[in-house]
């Protein structure tokens, strides 16, 4: 009696969960840094393909990779770093993938500017309280090979907070609560210049980011996964462009 | 005693349903969890976020104790107007979603927050230190301590308080030598709750006290972040935070679990 009712629990649940659905509708798991501009091309996307959905997750690339390797069902994923695309064409795969946008860093500094950051070589000085996103998330990647480029491994001690995404960092400067952070150029939206001032990083101390997106061995819709892959590569590039991105 | 009433198969079965489900999770965690690797929870990240676990949750149930005893006893022993609202006020972080107390707190002790403003003018920060940590998880935690020894005072006998204050007493004495004392298993019932909660703060801590190794990175934290790139090292460290849970659930044993 118990196994039974345990048999047929486990079958509604399977049930409602394997609902095959006609492939209407992808997930797209996608960088943080993304988010803005992934939401435009989604909804540009489902209204030049009408009855399609998109459904977007967007977090720190590491993080997606490993919720993608854990069984998430995720169609597409576009990452801010190729390790990341790499590790999930390692497992569970890739279909096809593609490099799609280019980023660069900035270093950001609220408004007023409490620690005096004024050149990128601030970074390091005593007591600059300086936000990064945690190893692994791309974003702090980046700003460490940028920081190390620069000359200025001295700064990783004023790091007061490894944030989990890109988005995080900014969060804690736009609040006036870090003294610095070190973003992408794409994160300067309309929203965040107002609070902030920005210290370019020398290109030769930059980091040219590199996005990749790939659809994801085992989806229920390829077809459609990869005619979003195709947008993003195609038509969508106008609003990378728009949103800051380099082709 | 003797004739225990019987249940209905359905109320058993649901029963078993409920406990299954909390024991599966658990059993899933010692099933993956890598054990050629144990070593690894030595290595100094683990380690370190161990150390700054035991602090912050240390410390935010000695504020709890501090601030919530008082709390407790004035809810318990004092009537005034709006005495429900203050209650709900109190007893409000146990419902906050965690990650809301920590957006309240940057709102206020943040450098631009309403009192943070004036704290940064006076030297004092508290997002990214220890300090602030241990604050956010002192503002989760010591709802429960309050709760707990609430229940404990309205359930005291007033009989020996009320003979030591006729026989001269001052009001600090008697708190002092007799209801403190026969409070006792209250607050140490209260106290391993509000460690407990604490140890697992998360939401608020990240969002106010940030993820710094050594300074605000806890257990939940670092797992968190594990998680992220290594789930194995992430549930190493869970397992962990299971053995700590268990310790707090062994000193409850007489308070929780029937024998």
């Amino acid at each position: 009696m118990r196994a039974l009712m345990a048999t047929s629990l486990l079958g509604a649940v399977a049930c409602s969960t394997s609902s095959a659905a006609p492939a209407r509708q992808i997930t797209v798991a996608a960088a943080a840094s993304l988010s803005g501009v992934f939401q435009q091309i989604g909804s540009a996307f489902e209204r030049a393909n009408p009855g399609v959905s998109v459904r977007f997750t967007f977090s720190s690339s590491n993080g997606l990779a490993t919720q993608i390797q854990q069984g998430a069902p995720v169609d597409v994923f576009a990452s801010a770093a190729s390790r990341w695309l790499d590790a999930v064409a390692k497992d569970p795969g890739v279909i096809v993938r593609a490099p799609f946008a280019r980023n660069r860093l900035i270093v950001i500094v609220p408004r007023d500017d409490p620690a005096h950051v004024t050149r990128l070589a601030d970074l390091a000085s005593k007591g600059v309280k300086l936000v990064l996103g945690a190893p692994g998330v791309p974003a702090g990647d980046y700003a460490r090979q940028a920081l190390t480029k620069a000359g200025l491994r001295a700064a990783l001690k004023n790091v007061v907070s490894n944030e989990q995404d890109v988005e995080g960092a900014v969060a804690k400067v736009t609040s006036g609560d870090a003294d610095a952070g070190i973003v992408y150029a794409t994160d300067l939206t309309a929203s965040v210049s107002s609070s902030v001032r920005v210290i370019e990083i020398p290109s030769a101390a930059n980091v040219v980011a590199i996005y990749q997106i790939g659809i994801v061995r085992g989806t229920k819709a390829a077809s459609l996964a990869r005619a979003f892959l195709d947008y993003v590569l195609g038509p969508g590039q106008v609003a990378l462009r728009a949103a800051g991105f380099s082709p | 005693m003797s004739a225990r009433p019987s249940l209905p198969a359905t109320v058993r079965v649901l029963a078993a349903i409920a406990i299954a489900a909390v024991a599966l999770p658990l059993v899933a965690l010692v099933a993956r969890a890598p054990w050629s690797d144990i070593a690894r929870l030595g290595e100094t990240g683990p380690r370190t976020a161990l150390l700054v676990s035991i602090e912050v949750s240390l410390a935010a149930a000695a504020v709890a104790l501090v601030f919530g005893v008082p709390v407790a006893l004035v809810l318990a022993r004092t009537t005034f107007r709006g005495r429900s609202v203050v209650r709900s006020l109190a007893l409000l972080p146990l419902v906050l979603p965690p990650v809301v107390a920590g957006v309240g707190l940057l709102a206020a002790f943040g450098r631009r927050g309403l009192i943070g403003r004036g704290l940064a003018a006076i030297g004092i920060r508290l997002p990214f230190t220890t300090t602030g940590a241990i604050l956010a998880s002192a503002f989760v935690a010591t709802p429960l301590l309050i709760l707990t020894v609430e229940a404990g005072v309205r359930a005291l006998d007033r009989r020996k308080e009320e003979a030591a204050e006729t026989l001269g007493g001052s009001k600090w004495y008697v708190l002092r030598r007799v209801t403190l004392p026969a409070l006792a298993p209250s607050i140490v019932a209260g106290l391993v709750v509000a460690w407990a909660r604490a140890l697992g703060e998360f939401g608020a801590t990240i969002t106010f006290a940030g993820n710094l190794r050594g300074r605000t990175q806890t257990l939940p934290l670092a797992v968190f972040e594990a998680m992220q790139t290594d789930p194995g090292a992430a549930i190493l460290m869970s397992l962990v935070l299971v053995a700590l849970s268990l310790v707090a659930l062994i000193a409850l044993r007489g308070r929780f679990l029937a024998r």
